[in-house]
């Protein structure tokens, strides 16, 4: 028994001792909350009935804005049908919520220019690669500031391409053969195909659909004007090029339906091993308008599905007149027309191409739209599921509307802070002074049990701020105040249960076991009921209070396991101690009113006939 | 022995249950006094409830009616503005309806203007209409599934009359806290909600370490030893008070703390709207599990036909020596559990008929006599 509390004693000081270690180790630290920082926040909430798909897709989407704003530690959760988002320590927090809040619309953009964008020094290296002399197909992309990849690729180099349009340059011969476009300036828009993984076909019949422009299809195309200079001119960096620049526009900047933008898309010219974050940057055309007047956006959708027949695809349905519109468009895309020279057809969603396919039909019936991936890179499944969405919700953009606004001005989050953490250190000093000088010895016991309990506290807090973005709000805070004193209170319980015991005529010894298993069974009660309050806010309310009764919960359950492993074996241990129990000042007789001399019976109510515990 | 060394040891008698009418009167009256306030002022609900626009930033030592001026021609003529005192800084704050101005970043880069303050000291907070109405809706929602589930466990850890007088007990804290704030004319804020769930919290804690000990010493109450229901609640109040005092000055120690430090001292207002309220709800909470909880469970339990009988059995032995004081004797109606009055203390009667034997009492004995201590069975 005595070796068992022994055991427990010692595991449970270690663990918080490597809980705490770890954190510091790690440097963890709580996320502070928009309160306590300063920052933006906002509620928004769709307009009218909503598919659940559609409010994913627009959280995935403010997520990419808020990325773009560079937010250190955003927070966008759903909460029923409403979109939380939280954007602590956000500088200029008008224009970010501005930016969060559009209504982000599809849209169909021909593709006039893809631009690997690699950061400067890989460029760098790159693109004294591609002026190696003797290599035939370093002429055969000339132009082509995505010909660096092209060129190390057929050279062995661990540049290989993973994306057709790659393996089309590395086919070179074939491809200067169409490399007369128009558009050819000096540094013009020299183009190569970049040919995503996608290529809208029509579709006769699955088995005839030409998908993937890797066997020449596309490159047969007079897509690639070129002529040499151009390859030296481009491969530097363009101070022009806001991708190049590393810069990166913001999303749905200038981002309007008659201009000429610059945005990223999927890295299709991409260089093996280079991290996902790298997308290409492509240079579109203007939103084509059809004859009809109407735009080729979102709105001409009405369907679209991922489907497998073979391979994974997403076929597509317009409205009617979105079908002439959109064929308006692809004629002049597989006619490589000025307007559309990679015969590419951009999807654009709020500023970020999704999918660049190219046109292999001058028209197409109803119905009969479908796009693929390559043969070098076929969709997977989650692909063709996630351009189906994007395309479904092109055709029912939801349009959110803010519930609430909230900019905290970060000199006054840091007040709060400030203010909280004082105000919470007196807390703690006082209660602990009170303690000791009212249970003496036993005193120390609570401070050493709130230390641990603070250890495992504050290490659980930092980690799932590490791990799952928890933030500690002010209403936290408070909840966190408020927590020492339910646990300081289950101490009180079990000293006052001892103190009973004690007078009732039982040695210290006899008593700490017995007492405890009394104590433990009301400090279990009244944490139960602690939990299930906490539990209950935590799941039915929104905002402050949740995070409120998170930290609460939290506290309550290590306050049990505290008690349990960490303070019964302690005091257990020390009862044992004469120097605990019986010194002068701090013993813990004195502290339970164990008078020398006194008999202890005649401290019980004489009415009742005592027994009371 | 001192009053305080008895407090120590538990060993006071004050008998709670003698004071419990005037308890009631009193909490009755401050009650109905929140509830009139309630009627005719309402509460000053904060934007988070009932939508609308508001901003907060350092005045500057500016004047509210040149504010006013200032900020006349954005539609702002008729906003609130306030000035909050804390630490040593002085604070402003705007607040309108959600549409009352079209451009929210003119309303903050004027206010900066004219309070000579830094654009980034503007805290700016808009909630639409509808939103605080769901989030009061909420909150609601949530509280009444709170006091279910609570009811439901504690019926199910004790018995219902005892989830019965802690919710009762809440319901008091609850209005008493809602008064204070209409009275007063606080703001109510998320933070108010959060404090007064604490308060929940605490009474919850609180009554059920009391009635866990009353529940302990249930079979204490015998005729034999002429203790009736009422007596042991007292017995178990005084035993648990100092256990009660503590935990109540161990929370009141950290909000003090956040009251005086944080928002009087450091100024932060947020800090100020928590603890006011948690410290309003404590002390009721404290005082509401002495007075108001335990005296209905007594109630409540003695006209269980067990309790009842012990009492008249008291009563009786009591009234045979004629030594009893008058308001100890009870007469109890039928030991049915539909009586509708109260039952304790109500009236006296020397000669009720005994019509059950009492299950506890094997022998009879004078009362009065102190009865050897039990020697408890314990597990």
């Amino acid at each position: 028994m005595r070796r068992r509390m022994l055991v427990s004693l010692v595991l449970t000081t270690l663990l918080a001792a490597a809980a705490l270690g770890a954190t510091l180790a790690s440097g963890n630290t709580p996320n502070l909350g928009l309160d306590l920082q300063g920052g933006a926040s906002v509620v928004l909430q769709p307009e009218g009935d909503v598919p659940s798909d559609s409010i994913n897709q627009a959280i995935e989407i403010i997520r990419n804005r808020v990325d773009a704003l560079g937010v250190a530690e955003p927070e966008i959760t759903r909460q029923g049908d409403a979109i939380v988002v939280q954007l602590p320590g956000v500088r200029d927090q008008e224009r970010a919520l501005e930016v969060v809040g559009q209504t982000a619309e599809l849209r169909f953009r021909p593709v006039l220019q893809v631009v690997p964008a690699v950061d400067a020094a890989a460029l760098e290296e790159l693109s004294t690669s591609t002026t190696a002399p003797g290599d035939p197909t370093a002429t055969t992309v000339p132009g082509d500031p995505s010909a660096p990849t092209a060129t190390t690729a057929v050279g062995g180099e661990p540049a290989a391409p993973e994306a057709p349009s790659t393996t089309v340059a590395t086919e070179g011969p074939t491809t200067t053969g169409a490399g007369t476009g128009t558009g050819t300036g000096e540094v013009g828009l020299p183009l190569q195909d970049p040919a995503p993984s996608t290529t809208v076909a029509p579709d006769p019949g699955p088995t005839t659909v030409t998908t993937a422009p890797a066997d020449g299809g596309s490159t047969t195309a007079p897509t690639a004007p070129a002529d040499g200079r151009s390859t030296t001119s481009t491969s530097a960096p363009d101070p022009d090029d806001p991708c190049q620049l590393g810069g990166g526009t913001t999303p749905s900047e200038g981002d309007t339906l008659d201009a000429q933008i610059t945005v990223r898309g999927p890295d299709v010219t991409g260089i093996q091993g280079a991290p996902d974050e790298i997308e290409d940057c492509y240079v579109l055309g203007p939103v084509p308008t059809a004859s009809d007047g109407e735009r080729l956006i979102g709105s001409v959708v009405s369907s679209a599905e991922a489907r497998l027949d073979g391979v994974w695809r997403v076929s597509l349905s317009f409205t009617s007149d979105g079908l002439d519109g959109f064929n308006e468009t692809s004629a002049l895309c597989f006619g490589a027309d000025p307007t559309c020279p990679t015969q590419q057809l951009a999807i654009v969603l709020d500023g970020r191409v999704e999918s660049a396919p190219t046109i292999q039909a001058p028209s197409f019936e109803a119905g009969d739209v479908s796009i693929s991936g390559s043969e070098q890179d076929p969709f997977s499944e989650g692909e063709a599921k996630d351009l189906a969405l994007v395309l479904r919700f092109g055709a029912l953009p939801v349009e959110l509307v803010p519930q609430t606004v909230q900019e905290v001005s970060p000199t006054l989050g840091r007040e709060s802070l400030d203010a909280g953490v004082a105000a919470g250190a007196v807390g703690v000093v006082a209660v602990v002074l009170y303690l000791l000088l009212y249970y003496r010895a036993l005193g120390l016991v609570v401070v050493l049990s709130l230390a641990v309990w603070a250890a495992l506290n504050w290490s659980i807090i930092t980690y799932l701020s590490a791990s799952s973005g928890l933030a500690l709000s002010l209403a936290g805070v408070t909840g966190l105040v408020v927590s020492i004193g339910v646990t300081v209170d289950s101490y009180i319980v079990y000293f006052e249960r001892l103190k009973d015991e004690v007078r009732s005529g039982k040695t210290l010894r006899s008593s700490v076991d017995r007492g405890f298993s009394r104590a433990f069974r009301t400090i279990l009660a009244a944490n139960v009921a602690s939990f299930i309050g906490a539990a209950t806010l935590y799941v039915l309310t929104v905002g402050a209070v949740r995070g409120f009764a998170f930290f609460l919960a939290l506290a309550t359950v290590l306050d049990v396991f505290v008690a349990y492993f960490f303070t019964r074996p302690l005091v257990s241990i020390l009862a044992r101690s004469r120097v605990f129990t019986e010194a002068r000042h701090l013993g813990v007789a004195r502290g339970l009113g164990v008078r020398r001399g006194a008999a202890p019976a005649t401290a019980t109510p004489a009415v009742t006939g005592g027994g009371g515990t | 022995m001192g009053l305080g060394r008895r407090l120590y040891d538990g060993d006071t008698r004050f008998r709670f249950m003698r004071v419990w009418k005037r308890a009631a009167v009193a909490s009755a009256l401050v009650i109905l006094v929140g509830l009139a306030s309630l009627g005719i002022r309402g509460l000053n609900l904060g934007i988070d409830f009932e939508g609308g626009v508001s901003w907060e930033l350092p005045s500057g030592g500016v004047a509210v009616e040149e504010i006013r001026d200032g900020i006349g021609d954005l539609g702002l003529a008729d906003a609130t503005i306030q000035t909050l005192t804390a630490g040593g800084e002085e604070r402003v704050r705007v607040r309108a309806e959600t549409d009352a101005t079209d451009d929210d970043a003119a309303v903050s880069d004027r206010l900066a203007e004219i309070t000579g303050s830094d654009r980034d000291d503007v805290s700016f907070n808009e909630v639409g209409p509808s939103w605080g109405q769901e989030i009061t809706d909420k909150a609601v929602r949530a509280l009444v599934v709170f006091l279910v589930l609570i009811t439901l466990y504690v019926s199910l850890r004790f018995e219902f009359k005892m989830a019965l007088a802690i919710l009762v007990g809440l319901l008091h804290d609850l209005l008493v806290t809602v008064g204070v704030y209409s009275v007063s004319g606080l703001e109510v804020t998320p933070a108010t909600v959060v404090s007064i769930l604490t308060i929940l919290g605490y009474s919850i804690y609180d009554g059920i370490v009391v009635f866990d000990k009353v529940d302990e010493n249930t079979r204490l109450v015998s005729s034999t030893k002429g203790v009736n229901y009422s007596d042991m609640m007292d017995l178990s109040l005084n035993q648990t008070l100092m256990r009660s005092m503590n935990t109540t000055i161990v929370a009141v120690i950290p909000i003090a703390s956040l009251l005086i430090i944080g928002s009087l001292v450091l100024g932060a207002t947020t800090l100020q709207e928590f603890a006011f309220a948690l410290l309003v709800g404590l002390l009721s909470g404290a005082y509401s599990s002495l007075f108001i909880a335990s005296p209905l469970l007594a109630a409540l339990k003695e006209r269980e036909p067990r309790y009842a009988d012990v009492r008249r059995r008291i009563a009786a032995r009591a009234g045979a020596r004629t030594t009893a004081p008058a308001d100890d004797v009870v007469v109890v109606d039928e030991p049915t559990a539909d009586a509708t009055s109260a039952g304790v203390g109500s009236a006296a009667s020397t000669a009720p008929t005994v019509t059950r034997a009492a299950p506890t009492a094997p022998t009879t004995r004078p009362a009065g006599v102190i009865a050897p201590r039990p020697r408890k069975k314990r597990r």
